[in-house]
């Protein structure tokens, strides 16, 4: 397909709506066939709280085409970045994947989003558990240095069908500990657990069958799950979510049901699979 | 798919809602809300935090409150967006859960 067919190009004397800004992308990266991730510009009046999403998109016949998007990047940085899949008839991303380098994108002015570490009470460890994009969010909130002054060990559990959709693996185990600034956090506190469903891979399984039987904790050198010592943050698909939620309420942890409520565990609210 | 401001909210009018909405799609009438059907992206963020239930996904609609969907989608065009949370109506509280609100609806 030509991508030229594809893109509009904002033109220089339309008007946007007020609620969006226009961003340049800087940088692409196609990690399969059917995900990519890219940065953008940051308009500096851009505030929002790690683990937050905002609407993206292209004008598309005129009209801003928008999604929700978590945001990668953590909230200290200059760009934005931001995963997606590509979904050949998807309105937006079958679109979006042909985005190159200073092409232009839509950026809603108001991140919003339930997966924040505040609405987490005290406790020893926090698991990240995602499925697919749902590791998005996380991504920023690794890169957070609250979430290390929270919580003791950080797991972040990370389920994909296939090894290509491990984004940012080696960004995680190899770049990130050697981090100027969070190196030493990430070593001493973050614990990284990918796992492969339909492939050979170091750990497999669903992400709910390991959590269920022991084996993710047990593999991690942690005790079982349990409402004393662990909080939890979930972000996937519908399905992963409502059978995630189901694990833990039967654990006795208890759902955070709105912001600014502080529970046990935290779930993405606006996860859609685009 | 939406969300629906229903009955509930009439006289009530907590705007607890608007804060959390991504895309800024509430709209303010003199003693009640609404959403707009085709702006809304059924992010499911406005639910939870109505604090008398007065939001409800499309989804799930009961019969009773399908005259709230046409009223959402034709208010919505006409009031004014609201996207910061303010005062609740004074009397709220004493209107939370009294049953036929709708004839109070003021346009």
């Amino acid at each position: 397909m030509d991508r030229n067919t594809n893109i509009e190009i904002v033109p220089e004397n339309v008007a946007l709506p007020s609620g969006l800004y226009e961003e340049t992308v800087l940088e692409v990266t196609h990690w399969d066939i059917g995900l990519f991730s890219f940065k953008t510009t940051r308009s500096p009046s851009l505030k929002f709280h790690n683990g937050h999403f905002v609407m993206i998109g292209m004008l598309v016949a005129g009209k801003p085409l928008m999604r929700a998007y978590s945001i990668v990047s953590p909230n200290y940085e200059e760009a934005l970045e931001f995963l997606s899949i590509k979904v050949p008839d998807g309105p937006l991303t079958s679109r979006l994947q042909y985005i190159d380098p200073g092409d232009k994108i839509l950026v809603s002015k108001k991140p919003v989003g339930t997966l924040v570490v505040s609405d987490l009470s005290p406790a020893k460890h926090v698991y990240l558990l995602s499925s697919g994009t749902g590791l998005a969010p996380f991504m920023s909130i690794i890169r957070d240095f609250e979430t290390y002054e929270r919580f003791e060990k950080v797991v972040l559990v990370h389920s994909v069908r296939h090894v290509n959709e491990l984004a940012y693996r080696d960004y995680i185990t190899n770049i990130l500990p050697d981090d100027e600034y969070l190196g030493e956090l990430i070593r001493r506190q973050l614990i990284y657990y990918p796992t492969v469903t339909r492939e050979a891979f170091q750990n497999q399984g669903r992400l709910t069958e390991l959590i269920a039987s022991g084996k993710l904790c047990e593999d991690i050198g942690l005790s079982q799950l349990n409402r004393e010592s662990d909080r939890a943050m979930i972000c996937g698909s519908p399905a992963m979510l409502a059978d995630t939620c189901s694990i833990l309420n039967d654990l006795g942890f208890n759902q955070s049901m709105h912001t600014g409520d502080v529970a046990d565990y935290v779930i993405e609210r606006a996860f859609v699979e685009q | 798919m939406t969300y629906i401001v229903t009955e509930n909210c009439i006289k009530c009018k907590y705007t607890d809602c608007v804060e959390v909405c991504p895309v800024d799609c509430f709209y303010e009438g003199p003693n009640f809300l609404v959403i707009h059907p085709d702006e809304c992206i059924d992010c499911a963020l406005c639910e939870p935090e109505c604090p008398i239930d007065a939001i409800v996904s499309d989804k799930v609609l009961r019969e009773e409150n399908e005259v709230f969907l046409k009223l959402n989608r034709e208010l919505s065009q006409v009031w004014p967006v609201i996207t910061e949370k303010k005062e609740a109506i004074s009397d709220a509280a004493e209107w939370d859960g009294v049953e036929n609100k709708l004839q109070f609806l003021e346009r």
